[in-house]
This record gives structure tokens, sequence and C-alpha cells, in this order.
């Protein structure tokens, strides 16, 4: 582990919450075109530890993206996602990536928790207004932030500021909660890591400043900490 | 609170809803006269019993129809709007020059 | 041993001995143990008077040792009207009473008892509505003697939260009846919260006697408490308060400073009944207190209520109370038994054998108030002869007088859901009727009393709901025929007084005459009776006086008892705190991505919207310099608007373009791609609601902006229509996708110029109106070549991850040429000499387009459009106003405000709805709704800017700068 670290401001892809990140003593490296929060200081192993109980991690600058329009489900199938008919579902694919699939014609792609696949470039690239495809791209990379909260605690965290029961019993592995949280609309995708339950949030991104305070408000009853990519790698066991 | 069974996201907090205003049939505008299309823009029918309703779930923009009873407040039930509107609704062109490509 | 009136143990099950605790009240030290409220360690000490009554300043005590009266309402620091018989004592506590002057044993103003014979119910209203003006002239004096504690305007904000629960089988009281509900559902399979508002489980059965050994309650506490708590499918709330039931079984929960939102699939309401007073003179002393009051002394707290007691019995409990009174060494002076003939029960039964003094049909007619009404010193035990009405008498001596006559049920939970409380002529009791759907009741709230039949009650209760939320076990238990239902309430322990102080409500001081005088003034419905005399409106909302008001009001009106309710229930069932309602601020707030540069530039931000937005940069008191700097920046040099808070909705498919010719006024079939064109949209009434720019990227595409403030409505609008129209396209909300800025100033070009390497900027290449895709130091952009304020601008909107860099990038390049940003003020002023309308500014919910002069933006050719067929009428009509530009000469006039009123003689014909001064023209310039035969350019018309004050406005043509549109398409 070292020391050094970088000045998120330094590249053009900024995250929305890297002030507060920075502020919260974080590590940033280089990583997607911008600084990536690696680690506060700690080993990515006594980080991940505490992620047990409840753990809050930033991972706007990684790939996601959206497709709608009424030939979306079909079009991805013909490149390849496997994205199944059943609605508020994450389809899992080979490559990690998650084909979270938010209404009958809206897919949401999020990339793999390290970001090492290329599905998300490569659908972007090939889905031009030019083929006569009703298969529209959705900067969601840009639109909106990406946080992960995880933890045994984060069920009842959320239950502080949503009213959507998240807990296992309710909410399972690769479930879709689209909802209000903090009384912002966002996506919620339950997707594991390893044993530690966790939870993708997703929301406008012009709110990031905003919901990380209510969540770090809501967490502090449970003593939940922020965590970097080094333990997220850490617990998917990369 | 009052539980909505939205179409897409299934039960849910009403305060996750937007109501939409009831489901009326839009008359011609090309052949209503300025009093009926007045009493369509600004009368509401405000029935008494099971009426098909416009609600929005806000988190998705997601528009469906609930069919509710106004007396008791019941939600009989919730379908999405494409199980009553079915077909491309299209508009009389008054003239050639204009008329969609 | 603290107090002299404790006991030892086993009695006091919530105290621990082994844990002294110091507190104040009154300034005076007092002793007590954890465990102990505010009430049982005084009581302890011999402290019976807790607070005074609301009216006449009476001492009042514990009544009900339960929360269900103000009696013990007291006042500490920062929080008045607190429970002094819930409230447990801490180290440091410093409490004292309310509603006095003075002290609380010598109250200055208690000789407001003594005009009691002036002051009947109804006295305020009949009293002060004439003359006029009266009330206004006595109210802060009355005031000032009225209300309950004080409170503190410098107390702390506390930190209150909410939190969501959700369980298949939520059981409303812990008693034995919700214990053994809990039970049978979770062993069923089903997720159960348990809810009980004291810190303890068991209910009754710490503290009331079943049998006459006095061991069977403990005996079933223990069995089923441990149960419950070792049940992995139970979680169990104590000191939680259920304060509502709303619909589809949603309940609200307080516990401390956080409100639980509990949705449950099935609720169990296991809450038991309340034990209800007799009416009789000085029935409200300290020490004269429910049975149960006495029976939660001895056995929660370990304190010996007195020393003489008189029992006055109704049923069966009230000897299992004489029992438990003789147990901790308390002599039974005699038992008063309402009933002429008392049925044998158990415990009555037991009591005989005891040799006590027992007089049947009697009552206590009047307690004896001893020195100071402090504490009650003798009773007159007087033989029933009639409905209501006691006669003869023999003076007793006592200092404890228990009322146990009946019961009411804790109701008020399901009422708040459409359930209602009825009363029963045969029981004599409230009952409960139309529970809420998947709601069950058990236990003593539905009028079961023998403790087996409780709990077996619960148990079916338990099944039920489990079977309900889908966990099907075994047959359905069964509940015993004898349900103790019968006998427990009398049905007339009301014996008023020729004297009065025979109390109905406690809370609010109503006595009997009360509530019949204000059946006598007219008021013949519960509810008149209630808003008249202000009966059950006191902090305890009835729950000690509802049934022998119905009993009274039922009796003087002649009404049946079949009709006979109490009055409309309505949430919360206690008292709550503003904090525990507001719970944390949850405002969502949205920022640019380019908002902690304007605060590094020393931005003014300001609320627009959802957005916070700069509205000028430099300090406040610089704030006129500042906008005027920025204003001449513009058009002088180069400034920079941070405007992505500009709705963005992309519009792509096939029928785009039809689309976006249904959705808004103007045409956009032919509209060619890498152009952008007007988009003003109206509603079905005709009137406008939003206006931006489309830009066609491609046949299909079109990117379309919205009003910062209208974005997300424009999008929904768009989807319901769209909804109904079924065109082949997608609408896309990409808002927050986008960070933009608008670049504008005669320099814009060369500031640009250093970033772009792949659009041509110049006229030729790029000439007004059109749109570009490309880079903008390196960031992938798209040009917009439009402009609000009148100068040579650009657009330019860039994915917000890379806004900051992108506005790092222009300052930076931008340099040279002084650019400088600029904020909502600015561009206030810069668009309004454009004479540019702000659509909800200028506009408002019922302007059409003719009044705009917008009808420029209409395309008469199309089929349809939203608001086309309203404006058709609209348009057949005369116009009634007309939006104008309007100059003002005078250098030493005013600026008008927005919505100052436009005339006509004396007419008041519009508003004023934009003006600024205008640096650039020397004039005040601005916007304003005329009559239409005022606004010929020359004409004028006054704006009234104050009381008698006008100034004189000329119609001027707009825009008022650079009319012919010059600058912004060089």
């Amino acid at each position: 582990m070292t020391s050094v670290t970088l000045n998120p401001a330094d590249f053009t892809r900024r995250s929305p919450v890297y002030r507060e990140l920075r502020d919260a003593g974080a590590r940033f490296v280089e990583s997607f075109g911008g600084a990536i929060a690696e680690d506060f200081m700690e080993s990515a192993e006594a980080e991940a530890k505490s992620a047990a109980g409840l753990a809050l991690a930033d991972l706007s600058l990684l790939p996601h993206f959206g497709f709608k329009g009424r030939e979306t489900v079909d079009w991805l199938r013909s490149q390849g996602v496997d994205v199944g008919d059943q609605d508020n579902v994450a389809y899992r694919q080979e490559d990690g990536v998650l084909a979270a699939k938010l209404a009958p014609r809206e897919v949401l792609l999020i990339a793999d928790i390290v970001g090492r696949s290329d599905l998300c470039a490569r659908l972007a690239d090939s889905a031009s207004i030019e083929e006569e495809v009703e298969a529209f791209p959705v900067p969601r990379g840009d639109g909106y932030f990406w946080f992960l909260v995880l933890g045994e605690s984060a069920p009842a965290m959320f239950a502080k500021i949503c009213g959507v029961d998240l807990r296992s019993s309710s909410f399972g592995e690769l479930e879709i909660a689209q909802t209000s949280v903090a009384r912002m609309n966002v996506v919620i995708v339950r997707c594991d890591l390893g044993e530690t339950p966790a939870y993708h949030v997703l929301g406008d991104v012009a709110s990031a400043s905003y919901l990380w305070a209510c969540l770090l408000d809501a967490m502090e009853e449970f003593d939940g900490r922020l965590i970097g990519h080094g333990a997220i790698r850490h617990l998917a066991g990369l | 609170m009052k539980i909505i069974h939205c179409p897409l996201n299934g039960p849910r907090n009403i305060s996750e809803f937007v109501y939409g205003g009831e489901v009326v049939d839009m008359p011609d505008p090309a052949s209503a006269s300025d009093a009926e299309w007045a009493d369509h823009v600004f009368l509401e029918n405000n029935t008494r019993g099971v009426v098909r309703e416009w609600w929005l779930h806000v988190a998705t923009a997601y528009w469906f129809i609930a069919e509710r009873d106004t007396a008791n407040e019941e939600i009989v039930r919730t379908y999405p709007s494409s199980d009553i509107f079915k077909e491309r609704v299209t508009f009389a062109a008054p003239d050639e020059e204009q008329g969609t490509s | 041993m603290t107090g002299r009136n404790r006991l030892s143990a086993p009695a006091g099950k919530l105290i621990d001995r082994d844990q002294p605790l110091t507190f104040k009240f009154e300034g005076q030290l007092i002793d007590g143990y954890a465990g102990d409220t505010i009430a049982s360690a005084l009581a302890a000490n011999d402290v019976w008077v807790l607070s005074r009554s609301f009216k006449y300043r009476r001492p009042r005590g514990a009544l009900t040792m339960a929360g269900q009266d103000a009696n013990t309402l007291v006042q500490l620091p920062g929080r008045p009207n607190v429970p002094a018989d819930l409230e447990p004592i801490s180290d440091g506590l410093d409490a004292s009473g309310q509603n006095y002057e003075g002290s609380l044993t010598r109250d200055r103003g208690v000789w407001i008892g003594w005009l009691h014979r002036f002051l009947p119910v109804g006295f305020y209203y009949k009293a002060f509505y004439k003359p006029r003006g009266a009330w206004k002239f006595w109210a802060p004096f009355i005031r000032a003697k009225a209300g309950l504690g004080r409170v503190s305007e410098d107390a702390p904000h506390g930190y209150y939260d909410k939190e969501y629960r959700f369980a298949d089988v939520a059981v409303v009281g812990g008693g034995p009846a919700g214990l053994s509900a809990a039970l049978t559902a979770a062993d069923a399979g089903a997720d159960v919260i348990l809810i009980d508002e004291n810190p303890q489980l068991g209910g009754a059965l710490n503290y009331a006697r079943f049998d006459a050994a006095g061991a069977v309650a403990g005996q079933e506490c223990e069995r089923l408490v441990n149960a419950v708590l070792s049940h992995n499918n139970i979680d169990v709330m104590s000191s939680t308060v259920a304060n509502g039931w709303f619909a589809d079984n949603f309940l609200s929960l307080i516990r401390g400073n956080r409100m639980f939102k509990l949705r449950a699939k099935e609720v169990v309401l296991a809450t038991g009944a309340m034990e209800q007073p007799a009416v009789f003179r000085n029935n409200d002393l300290p020490r004269v207190m429910m049975g149960s009051a006495a029976q939660r002394f001895i056995h929660l707290y370990g304190v010996c209520p007195g020393t003489r007691a008189i029992v006055l019995a109704a049923n069966d409990d009230a000897y299992g109370v004489a029992l438990d009174l003789a147990d901790a060494g308390i002599d039974i002076v005699v038992i008063a038994d309402l009933r002429e003939r008392p049925d044998a029960g158990p415990l009555s039964a037991a009591v005989q054998e005891k040799g006590w003094r027992i007089e049947t049909g009697c009552t206590v007619s009047e307690a004896l108030a001893g020195e100071g009404s402090r504490s009650v010193q003798g009773a007159v035990l007087s033989r029933i002869d009639g409905k209501g009405i006691a006669g003869g008498g023999e003076t007793l001596t006592c200092d404890l007088i228990c009322m146990s006559v009946g019961y009411a049920p804790v109701g008020q939970l399901p009422c708040h859901d459409g359930g209602q409380l009825r009363l029963d002529p045969v029981s004599s009791t409230f009952v409960l009727e139309n529970l809420p759907d998947h709601g069950h009741a058990a236990g003593s709230v539905s009028g079961t009393h023998s403790l087996d039949a409780v709990v077996a009650e619960g148990a079916r209760a338990g099944w039920r709901a489990a079977r309900a939320s889908g966990f099907d076990v075994g047959d359905e238990p069964e509940v015993p025929d004898a349900r103790g239902a019968e006998g427990c309430n009398h049905n007339w322990p009301i014996f008023p007084h020729v004297n009065g102080k025979d109390f109905v409500d406690f809370d609010e001081d109503l006595q009997v005459q009360d509530i019949l005088n204000a059946c006598a003034d007219g008021y013949d419905d519960i509810e008149l009776v209630k808003r008249y005399s202000t009966v059950g409106m006191g902090p305890s909302q009835g729950r000690h006086s509802a049934l022998n008001t119905v009993r009274l009001v039922t009796d003087a009106t002649g009404r049946s008892l079949d009709e006979a309710k109490p009055t409309t229930v309505r949430p919360p069932y206690t008292a709550e705190t503003f904090g525990v309602l507001a719970g944390r601020v949850f405002e969502p707030v949205r920022y640019t991505p380019m908002h902690h540069r304007h605060l590094e530039a020393g931005a003014q931000m300001m609320v627009a919207g959802p957005w916070m937005r700069p509205a000028y940069y430099g300090a406040p008191d610089v704030r006129d310099q500042a906008i005027r700097d920025e204003v001449a920046a513009v058009r002088i040099g180069v400034g920079v608007l941070d405007v992505s808070t500009l709705g963005g909705i992309e519009i792509r498919g096939p029928d785009a373009a039809e689309f976006l010719n249904r959705m808004y006024t103007f045409a956009y079939a032919r509209q060619p791609v890498g152009r952008s064109r007007y988009l003003m949209m109206c509603d079905e009434t005709g009137a406008i609601v939003d206006d931006g720019v489309t830009c066609r990227f491609h046949e299909r595409h079109f990117y379309v902006t919205t009003t910062s403030s209208g974005a997300s409505n424009v999008y929904r609008e768009m989807l319901w229509w769209n909804a109904q129209w079924r065109l082949a396209t997608d609408i896309s909300d990409v808002t927050n996708a986008y960070a933009a800025v608008s670049l504008a100033g005669p320099q814009t070009r060369k500031v640009l110029d250093q970033l772009t390497e792949d659009i041509d900027l110049s006229l030729e290449a790029f000439p007004y109106m059109d749109v570009r895709t490309g880079h903008v130091a390196g960031i992938p952009a798209r040009l917009l070549r439009i402009g609000f304020v009148g100068e040579l601008g650009f657009e330019i909107h860039v994915p917000s991850s890379q806004g900051e860099a992108l506005w790092d990038a222009l300052m930076s390049a931008g340099e040279q040429f002084d650019i400088r940003p600029f904020g909502l003020e600015a561009q206030r002023v810069l668009r309004l000499e454009k004479g540019h309308v702000i659509i909800g500014q200028d506009t408002d919910g019922l302007t059409f387009p003719a009044e705009a002069n917008m009808t420029w933006a209409i395309s008469r050719k199309k089929p349809f459009f939203v608001g086309g067929r309203a404006n058709q009428v609209h348009e057949s009509r005369p116009l009634l106003r007309k939006l104008v530009g309007f100059a003002i000469d005078d250098p030493k006039a005013p600026v008008p405000e927005e919505c100052h009123l436009t005339l006509q003689g004396n007419d008041i014909v519009g508003r004023v709805t934009s003006a600024a001064r205008s640096e650039a023209l020397g004039r005040i310039i601005g916007l304003a709704y005329v009559a239409p035969s005022q606004a010929e350019t020359g004409a004028t018309f006054p704006i009234k800017i104050g009381t008698n004050r006008f100034l004189e406005a000329t119609v001027v043509p707009v825009p008022f700068y650079d009319p012919d549109n010059m600058r912004q398409e060089m």
C-alpha cells in the first residue's frame, strides 16, 4: 500500500462526489479516465473486513449505460446480451456485467465490479442512430451516480430512508427496486459480493452529494464507513 | 398509507405515485364545437363508483391505469395503459404540405 | 430503602433496588430507584400532588398510573406536559408541576375554583362575543391562565428520524392476549412484530389479580414472556406506542425520537382495556384512583398507596384490588359495592372469608379533602337510592379510595381506519365494530376478561392472522364460551352532587352539570357536546371520560342506547412531538457539476426549482454593481453562464418529428438536420407551459431542451401523451447526463476557437441557429449556436462528468479576454433587453400565445397539437390583455417591481412581469400586461407602485436592444 494519491480535478472525468471522497481521506488512483478512490489509507483486506457490517463506496466512474426503445431487448439479445422477459430483474452476463431490465423497453447495463468488460463501450458504439433499430443509447454513465452499499446492516440502514423492504427475505439476489430513497428516485440492484450483501444504488447525478450525505447520516447508527475499490475487488475475490 | 399495485413495480406506497386524472376520450378536434372542447378541457366527470384513472409511478416515470372506486377509495385493479391504448393514433391532415412524413 | 411508602420485594417488579437515583421535583431532592416513574418515586416519598388542574387549579395526583389522564402532566426543562406516571426518573432529572402560580401546594390562582359557578360550560362563547373586540381584549389574560406546560423556545434541536418496518403479523399490545397471539402466529412461521408501550411485556399480568392466591398472573406472565422473548420469529418492540392505524395496515409507532412506519399484512389488536372512574364529589382528589392504579403502584413500583382504603366496587376485580391492598398492609375500611346483589366471583368469595366490611347497594358519594386538598382524608358512604342518587351518609376516615367500576376497551387505534366504538347496553361498555380489513382483536379490547379466554382468544387471533398472511398450520384454536364479558361494568357509576366537583373529565375540569348544561343549551349530539364543552378534548382524548359522557348525554337527551357512540376517534392515539413527525429533512437538492466552481468564484447561490444556481458573483453588499459588471462583460467581452439545469430530452425513432409536431406549437417535420428551432408548449387549455429549443441531429433524432423548472413535467406529459398516441418514438430524459454552459459576448469565438479542433466556428460554416457535434477541450460536445442574451453565443452541452473540466477549460482559455461568469440576475437583465419572455415569469397559468405575441411560433398547418384547438377558440374572441414592452425615461423613477398593477382609468388591466434599469439603453425597461387598446407603440399607461403612487410607462417595440438582432448573428 502506498500513500501516493492523485488529484481528481486533474482529470476531465470526475465523480460527482470526488470532493466528499477526498475530504474523507481517499487515496485516488487512475482508472476509467478519472481518479477513483482506491482505499482510505487502509489495506484492502482491512476495509473489506469492516464492510461486513456496513460500508459505502462510490463507483460512479465505472461504466454504466442504458438502452431504451421498443426493440431494445431484441437488439441486445442479437448482440449476445442475455436479457430475460421479467422486468425489475438484473441478468448477469458471463463477464460479470449486469443487464438490469428496468422496463419492457429499457435496460441498464452496469459493469462488472472491476470494470474489466468492454461490453458497455462496445454496445454504445454499435447502437448508432444510423442503424434503423429502435434501441437507443442513454448516457446513464453521466446521468446516474453509482454507489455501492454493502454489509449485513444495509437493509436496516435503508429502512430509515426507503419504503421498500430490502431485507434478504423479501429482496433477493439480482432483484431490482426502482423507488424513492430519501425522497429521490433511484434504482437499487442487489448483487452480493461473495458472502457480503451488496446493493447498487444509481440515481440522478445532480443529487449525488445530497444522497451521499443522507446515506452517511443513516449509516452512522450502524458504524458504517467508506471503503475503496481495493476492498471491493477483495470482496469480489478479484 | 395506501398501497397501489404498480403493473411494473408491484405493490408500493401511494406516496411513490402521482395521480394523472380520469381516462377520457378526447373529442375529434376537427369536428368538436367550441363548447364541446371547453367541456373536455375544463370539466371533470366526478363520477361516484369505479372510474378509470391515470397514475404515474414517479421513480420509473411509468404511466398506467387504475380502476378506483371513488365511493370507498378501493383500487379495484391496475394494468398497463397499452391494454386500452392499442393502436397508433393519427389525426387527419388538413392539407398535404405539413402532413406527417 | 428510599421512601417511607416503599414496600419490600417482591412488590415492585420494575424497580431495581440496587440502583438508587436522585432527581428533583419542585426543587426538592427526591430519591428513587431505576425503573421508577416520576409519579411512583414521588408517591414512595409521600408526595401525591403532581400538578394542578387545567381550569380550577385543583391539586391532582395519579389517577390511572397508565398515562391515561392529564393529572400527572409535569414540566421538564424544555419539555412540557410529560406524563409523570410514565416518564422514568434519572439522576439529575428536574421536574416540576404545572398550572400554578407561587408553589404547587399553595397556588395563588386557586381562587378561580371559587368562581366555578360563574364559569359554566360555554362561558367564553357567551361572555366575550360582544361587544365587538371584547375577545381581543380578554384573550391575553385568559390565555395566560389557560394551557398546560411551558414550551421552551431555546430547547436544543434533537436528532429525530424515521424507519420503515415490515411484518407478516403485527401484534399491538403485549398483555396475555398479545403474547399469546404473537406466539401462535410465530409458531406458524409468520414474521411477527410485537409492540407494547410499556418497558416490560405482560400487560395486566404484571399487576392485576386473577385468582384468590394471586399466583396465576405471575406464572402466566413468566411462561408467555419467556416464550416470546426466546422466539426467533418475534421482534419485540417495547416502550413503543402504536399511534396510528392507516390504510392497508400502515401503523405509525413511536419509540423515543424515532417514528417507525410499520406495514403489516395482518394486525392483531390486543391493546386491552382501561379502567373507568366513578363520578362523585371530589373524585379528583389525590389518592382517589383506579383500583388498577393502586395495583400498579404496589406490584410495579413497590409503593404502598395508603394506609386506610375504601374500595368502590362494581365487579369482581375490585375484590382483587382489596386483596392486593390488604397484602400490602393497608386496612380495608369498607368495600362499597354499587351492585345490590353482587355476582359471586372467585375474588369476592375470597374476600368474604376475610370478614371485611362490605356494603352492597352503596357508593362513595363524596370524598373529603385533607389539608390543602393534598390528599383524600375521608369519604361519605351513601346508599344508592335510584339511578345515580345516593342518600343519607356515613362519614368514614381513609387516605385512599380505589375505584373499580368498569372498563372501556382501548379501541382507538382501529377507529383510525374505519373501526367504530358503540355503547353496548347489555355490557354497558364500548364494543368495537368494523375492524379494518386484515385486523383481528383479542382479549379485553374485545370485552373478554377471564384470563384463560383471553389467552385462548389471543391464540385464535394469532392463528387467523398467520393463516391470512400465508401460514396455515393446524386447526383453529378454540375459545371457551365463558369470556367474562358480562358483569365488569356498572351501567351508572355516576352520582352528581348538589355542590358539584363531581368530575367527568379530569383533563378539562368538566363536571356532571357541565355536560348536562351543554345538552340543555341545545347541543344534543355527542359531537356537539364535545365541541361546546370541550369534553374529551384534553390530552387524554376522552380515554377516561368518553364512557361516562356518552352515558350522560344519552340519558339527558332521551336517546336510545343502541345509537350511543363516542365521538369520532382520530389519530394520533397519544401526544407526539413535532420532531417525531418531522424526522430527518429529506429535500433533494440538485447541484450542477460546476457548483463548487461557482462557490469558489464567490457566487451567491439561489434556489431555482430543485436546483441551486448562481444569482451573481460577489458579496451581497456589492450586488447591484456585480450584476452591472456581469451584464457589461457579456455586452462588451465574453461571459459564461451555467445552464446545466436546462431540461434535456432525447426524442428518437421514426415518429420523432411527428411527436414533436403534436407536443409543440411549431412545425418540425421539415426542420433540417443540423439546425435548431424554437419550441413552445401549450397545455390543453391553450396556455403556454414551457419553451426551449430542439436540435435535429438526425432524421430520427431530436435533442430537446426545456426550461429548468419544467423538465420533469414536460417529460411526464410527453410520456402520458405517447401512452395514448403510441407513436414509434422513444422519449428519454437526459437532463442529468449533460452539463451545459452558455458562452456569450463579442469575444466568444476567440475563446472557443482555442478549444475546438473538429468544429469550424466561423459565421459561414456555423450560422445562427445551427447545431454541431464535436469536441471542446477534448470533451465530446453538442454545440448550439443560439443566444438568449442577444450576443454572439454558443450553448455547449457536454457529459456531466466532464462539466467541471469544461468550465475549467473555458475559464482558462477566456482569461486573456477577461471572461466573466454571470448569474441569473444578469441573465434576466440581458434577456429583458432583448424582450425574450421567461415562461412562468412573463406568462402565467392562463397566458395563451396571442396574449404574449407568440403566435409566430404556432404552425397553422398541422392537424393537431396540444392546445391547438383551445387556441383556435381563444383567437376567435377579443383579446382581454396583451404583453407589451414598456420604457420609463424619468431618471429619478424607481424601477417598478414584478406584479405592480397596470391600470386603465381606475380599472386594473394587468401587471408588470419584468422590469430592470438597462445600462445599455439608459432607461428603465420592462414587460407588462395592458389592455389591448393600450398596446400600440407610443401609448402610455400608469403603473401603480404604491398607495397613490404611479409611474407613467410608454409602450415601446421589442427587442429594446439591438432590434435587428445584428449582434447575435455576427
